[in-house]
């Protein structure tokens, strides 16, 4: 077991030096100087390069990467250009709440998703099934940041039921108001996990039913909700990676959803970094989502045996 | 009106505790930690850290959406332009003067503030002298003096001093650059030096804040700290600052200006850069007050039973244009051709009749218009003719570049209204390519100045700008070669009679006077169609019904502090 | 794991020769399979509709796409001369999606060419020759798909600047790492296959395996993957559009019509709404073709 997992994390350590490279070269990629947005209105030529020295900029670039890496192991991203932050003290809060917001997500997913995905795998080659298949798929193609702007519009600004835009006024605790600004974004996010959640429950509990000794266990009288504990045995484990996984992508890919809902996370974060050219945070907000991507991933990883005894086997 | 009781009753529950608490969630955050400390410490931020709970006991609240995407730099010198002024800067701080922002039928003129009065050396007029008021306390309870506002002066324009502050340095840098050198004569009398003698420097003073150096002894020195438990002199006190999603000031009782005690509790500033979001946001009863609402959204607003106050105010909608040689803007024809294609009460009609048409830089009822000879209107058939001189027809187009942003402070509605701009030159013969860039990289290609690197090619800048300072709208936009001011005067238009005339100006000291050269200056400006004018925005706010008392002043600043809540 | 070898019934057991028809047996059956499912042809229906009128649009659309009428503005769906309404400058709105179809489409089609292209080369190589050739390609795809996709389209847009060339150079780099994967995993099988070992013991060339063995066997697989990621691209292109990422006016595609139509959406709601239609109609009809293909060709996910 050790040593599976010391394989797995000999497998994710260059992914992330690799991560971590593809973040350090976007500043890199980025047109123009990338000092512009810290550069006073009246800066003389001296000022530009002492500002220059002060960030870096004067040394080599596998020296600057090195460097950046370095403090960004340290957990020190830089400062924001533009709030004069920490660039972590920037994304900190604001991962936070994304997660708060994906966590959600994929609960509502997780209902949705089992609900259609069973009635569609037991009633296979019914009209019911090809609807929810068909419903899952616009579900997996369907805009997201449309939706958003379309529930705004109805269901905040037309019938007045629920908070348009943000997060709930800091209050103590978590309460009724916190969960009300969270129904409409999370819908949106939830659309995507909830496709694939249903579609691959609908194949699991099939794949099940198809198995010889299901069907000779509901041949000598097993009564539906006794194959049904296989199903969910046989249908855990790959769910859980599509938790996992989806949970990485709405967690990285929430910034549409949250400039439509304005909600204050790493999207929203990221979005107005790209808006004031803030490269410190572009890159630390994305190093820092992809990192959690990848470690996600690796969790989903180590998780998969316990659940699924026939991986270890492998 | 809130009755004394109430300001009494919240003067007890004032911010102190409150703002410790918050430098102690700072002081966490600022140290490495691992990341799960992080985390929790992140979390920690997000709890309220006073006993009241948000909005109750019948408090007063003004919750605003502004059109950053951040709370504006909280400790002095506010960053995000006029916003920043507007609600950060006049909220918790006060300069030597201010503006007259109590009548909406008149362009804002400058009142005393800090300063009681002032008066200009008349054998040097460099040098000027300001009598300070003697009663006014910092949030912290100490007393102002000449000494913080050369210690606050100090901060922003001597690297070497352990105070200094890149960051409100760059905030202030527009202000202070003719500023040489201040002293205190006594505790309340205060001497500045210009480099030059200068006419305009009262307009530049009345964006310059203090903040009180008591606090950032206080809290070990540090600026950041400072950020999350500022201390000015202003009518509000920030008592919660959540980075990219709120601020919350409440009302400064002891005020030293009883006139502008705030007449509610508590004011929320929320960021929401993006137009629908603040729509959505008054709609359904997340905030009372929006700004820069779009036109579309006017009828809708109006039809849920809001408010909506517009007002003119020093802002034009200008197409910057290059004067160097490689554009043919260089040549006057084509810019006068340009100035008269536009069909801007149409333009004006689809921005819901919330602007007004251009005629300069600043509006005919301005004290500075003076009495231009070329009259900026639509007149197609004249601009053909011009272009027809110039040797362009419309099927013989003349090309030009244009950056814009599609987004931005000021920039109104940049994509709708460049792509109806662009059918108008169509029609008589300039072919205006658009290209688009974020706002802050506009703005870098402003400072960068046609000749710039960043601007090969481009022939015009589509960049909203400020006409409420004599230097920002005419007279930075004139000077070039030694005296050139960067980031201003982008198309680099040199012309040795605009020089003279915006250095006459400079000179005036009494404001009738610089009214009159003013107006001369901006006269030539016009005759030489040095821009391309569109139209001055009317800012549109939309206001819940239950927000009384706000007078929309013709300004870039806004007094919120005689708005009432009355539920 | 499937290989597109065992769908094609016994070919694997046999020797090279009877290979090739079953080969083409296999794209026989697969077509007729797909021209009987009813959703899969009505999704092609709509798909060629709107592709031929992206195509053929100066010639079909009422209007000229650019022009504008402010007397005309934001004119309600079915109103008299405009089918579906006007915009927030008084363009015809059939005109302006009409031709946004065609900058989205583009957007949506052009980086899953690239991708599936380079993926496929690259997937093919790395599976072929195994090896160190194998680790590179792969370690460095890995980096790749260790990003979300939106997270790295948006970085590497945000990083590069707005632009349409930017948004093609993002998503096709977005698109290739998966592709690769696929391609890789139906090389590495294939490889391993006894007539692609008669082949390479009768001393054919590496170029002439792979494109006489190999590519024929691993095209479905990359194909339906492909296919699949379609309906992704349009509406990342879309959404890229939306953010301000994408294309400069006066061109226009859906994301930037929806991005700028939406602060009329109180005023005119259908008409703010419908360009966000054209994009989730194109995605899920592309989406619902390529699982009828999937189902047609009988190749699982």
């Amino acid at each position: 077991m050790l040593w599976y997992v010391l394989r797995r994390l000999a497998y994710v350590l260059p992914i992330l030096l690799g991560v971590s490279i593809v973040c350090f070269s976007l500043l890199h990629l980025a047109p123009g100087d990338p000092l512009t947005a810290v550069m006073p209105e009246f800066a003389s030529d001296q000022v530009i390069e002492q500002i220059k020295r002060s960030y870096g900029f004067d040394k080599p670039v596998p020296v600057q990467y090195l460097l950046w890496l370095f403090n960004a192991l340290s957990g020190n991203l830089g400062l924001s250009q533009v709030a004069n932050r920490p660039v972590l003290d920037e994304i900190v809060p604001a991962m936070v709440n994304t997660f708060q917001l994906a966590a959600f997500g994929i609960g509502l997913s997780l209902l949705g998703g089992i609900g259609l995905g069973l009635l569609a795998g037991y009633t296979r080659r019914l009209v019911t099934d090809r609807a929810i298949t068909t419903t899952a798929i616009i579900g997996v193609s369907v805009p997201h940041y449309w939706v958003g702007l379309v529930l705004i519009a109805i269901l905040a600004v037309t019938l007045g039921l629920l908070p348009a835009m943000g997060k709930a006024p800091p209050s103590p605790g978590f309460g009724l108001d916190d969960i009300r600004h969270m129904i409409l974004p999370g819908i949106t996010l939830a659309l995507i996990p909830t496709g694939i959640i249903a579609r691959s429950v609908r194949a699991t509990v099939i794949d099940v039913r198809k198995q010889e000794f299901v069907q000779t266990l509901q041949a000598n009288g097993l009564p539906p909700r006794r194959t049904f504990l296989h199903v969910v045995k046989n249908a855990s484990p790959t769910v859980l990676a599509i938790i996992g996984i989806q949970l990485g992508h709405l967690v990285g890919g929430s910034i549409l959803v949250e400039t439509v809902f304005a909600w204050p996370g790493t999207g929203y974060l990221l979005n107005n970094a790209i808006a004031y050219r803030d490269i410190p945070v572009l890159q630390g907000t994305i190093l820092v989502l992809a990192t959690f991507f990848v470690m996600l991933n690796f969790l989903v990883d180590l998780a998969q045996p316990f659940l699924d005894p026939r991986m270890t086997r492998q | 009106m809130a009755s004394l009781r109430d300001r009494e009753s919240l003067a007890a529950v004032s911010p102190e505790p409150a703002s410790s608490d918050f430098t102690g969630v700072i002081d966490g955050t600022l140290q490495r930690r691992t990341l799960l400390k992080m985390m929790a410490v992140g979390a920690g931020a997000l709890a309220w850290p006073g006993g009241m709970a948000y909005g109750q006991g019948g408090e007063k609240v003004l919750r605003i959406a502004m059109t950053l995407s951040d709370i504006p730099v909280t400790t002095g010198q506010a960053s995000g332009g006029a916003e920043g002024g507007r609600f950060i800067n006049r909220s918790i701080y006060d300069a030597l003067l201010t503006w007259d922002l109590s009548q909406a039928d008149k362009p804002s003129g400058l009142l005393p503030n800090l300063a009681t009065s002032w008066s200009v050396d008349p054998k040097n007029r460099n040098r000027w002298t300001f009598k300070l008021r003697n009663d006014v306390k910092f949030h912290d309870g100490s007393q102002f003096t000449a000494h913080d506002v050369l210690w606050n002066f100090e901060k922003s324009m001597n690297p070497n001093a352990a105070h200094y502050d890149r960051l409100q340095a760059r905030n202030a840098a527009n202000w202070l650059v003719s500023v040489k050198s201040a002293k205190a004569v006594d505790d309340f009398t205060l001497e500045i030096t210009t480099k030059r003698p200068n006419g305009t420097l009262l307009y530049e003073l009345v964006n310059v804040f203090y903040s009180s150096p008591r606090q950032w002894e206080k809290l070990g020195h540090d600026w950041t700290k400072v950020a999350f438990a500022p201390s000015g002199t202003g009518p509000y006190q920030l008592v919660l600052l959540v980075p990219r999603n709120r601020a919350e000031l409440v009302r400064n009782a002891n005020y030293w200006n009883k006139s502008m005690v705030p007449q509610h509790d508590r004011m929320v500033l929320r960021p929401m850069p993006d137009a629908n979001t603040r729509v959505s946001a008054l709609l359904s009863g997340q905030v009372d007050l929006v700004e820069a609402l779009p036109p579309d959204a006017v009828p809708t607003v109006k039809g849920a039973g809001m408010q909506v106050t517009t007002n003119v105010y020093p802002h034009i909608w200008p197409y910057m244009v290059s004067h160097l040689k490689s554009s043919p803007f260089s040549d006057i024809r084509i810019r006068k051709a340009a100035n008269l294609a536009i069909d801007r009460e149409n333009l004006v009609k689809f921005l819901g009749g919330l602007a007004v048409p251009a005629q300069g830089m600043v509006t005919p009822d301005h004290p500075w218009f003076g009495n231009p000879t070329f009259k900026v209107k639509y007149d197609p058939d004249g601009a053909r003719k011009l272009m027809a001189d110039a040797g362009y027809s419309k099927s013989n187009p003349v090309n030009v570049n244009v950056t814009m942003s599609a987004a931005g402070s000021g920039q109104m509605q940049p994509l709708p209204m460049n792509e109806f701009i662009q059918e108008n030159f169509r029609d008589v013969g300039i072919n205006m390519s658009l290209s688009t860039v974020d706002w802050e990289a506009l703005r870098s290609r402003r400072f960068a100045g046609a000749e710039g690197d960043l601007n090969k090619g481009v022939d015009a800048i589509n960049y909203s700008w400020s006409i409420q300072y004599p230097v920002f709208g005419l007279i930075g936009q004139t000077y070039h070669s030694e005296n050139r001011v960067k980031g201003y005067n982008w198309g680099h238009f040199a012309d040795k009679k605009a020089d003279q005339l915006a250095l006459n100006a400079l000179d005036a000291f009494e404001t009738e006077e610089q009214n009159k050269r003013l107006g001369e200056l901006h006269s030539y400006l016009v005759d030489n169609a040095v821009w391309v004018w569109v139209v001055h925005d009317m800012n549109p706010r939309g206001l819940a019904a239950h927000v009384k008392g706000f007078i929309q002043a013709q300004s870039w600043f806004q007094d919120f502090t005689r708005i009432r809540i009355e539920r | 794991m499937n290989t597109p070898a065992t769908h094609a019934g016994e070919a694997p057991a046999r020797a090279v020769e009877p290979n090739k028809r079953i080969q083409r047996t296999y794209w026989q059956a697969a077509r007729r399979r797909l021209l009987h499912d009813p959703v899969s042809m009505g999704c092609l229906g709509i798909l060629s509709l709107i592709i031929t009128a992206a195509i053929l649009a100066p010639w079909i659309t009422p209007y000229d796409p650019y022009t504008s009428s402010i007397v005309n503005r934001l004119k309600p769906i079915l109103a008299p001369g405009f089918v579906l309404g006007t915009d927030e400058l008084g363009r015809d709105m059939l005109t302006r999606l009409i031709y946004g179809g065609r900058i989205s489409l583009l957007m949506g089609l052009l980086p899953i060419f690239i991708a599936t292209l380079a993926g496929s080369i690259l997937g093919i190589v790395a599976g072929y020759f195994g090896g160190k050739t194998n680790m590179v390609i792969m370690r460095v795809a890995d980096i790749f798909f260790a990003f979300p996709s939106v997270l790295l389209a948006v970085g590497l847009a945000g990083a590069l600047g707005a632009g349409v060339v930017n948004v093609l150079i993002s998503l096709s780099l977005v698109f290739i790492p998966p592709i690769t994967r696929v391609a890789e995993a139906a090389t590495t099988q294939i490889r391993a296959q006894d007539f692609v070992e008669a082949a390479r013991a009768t001393g054919a060339s590496a170029p002439r395996i792979i494109v006489g063995h190999v590519l024929t066997n691993v095209s479905s697989p990359i194909l339906t993957y492909s296919s699949s990621l379609i309906g992704l691209s349009i509406v990342l292109a879309s959404g890229l559009s939306f953010l301000g990422l994408g294309i400069s006016p006066p061109l226009a595609d859906w994301g930037l019509m929806l991005n700028t139509l939406r602060q009329s959406i109180f005023l005119a709601p259908v008409n703010a709404v419908l360009p966000g239609a054209m994009i989730l109609i194109a995605s899920v009809c592309f989406n619902l073709l390529s699982d009828g293909l999937r189902a047609a060709m009988d190749v699982k996910p």
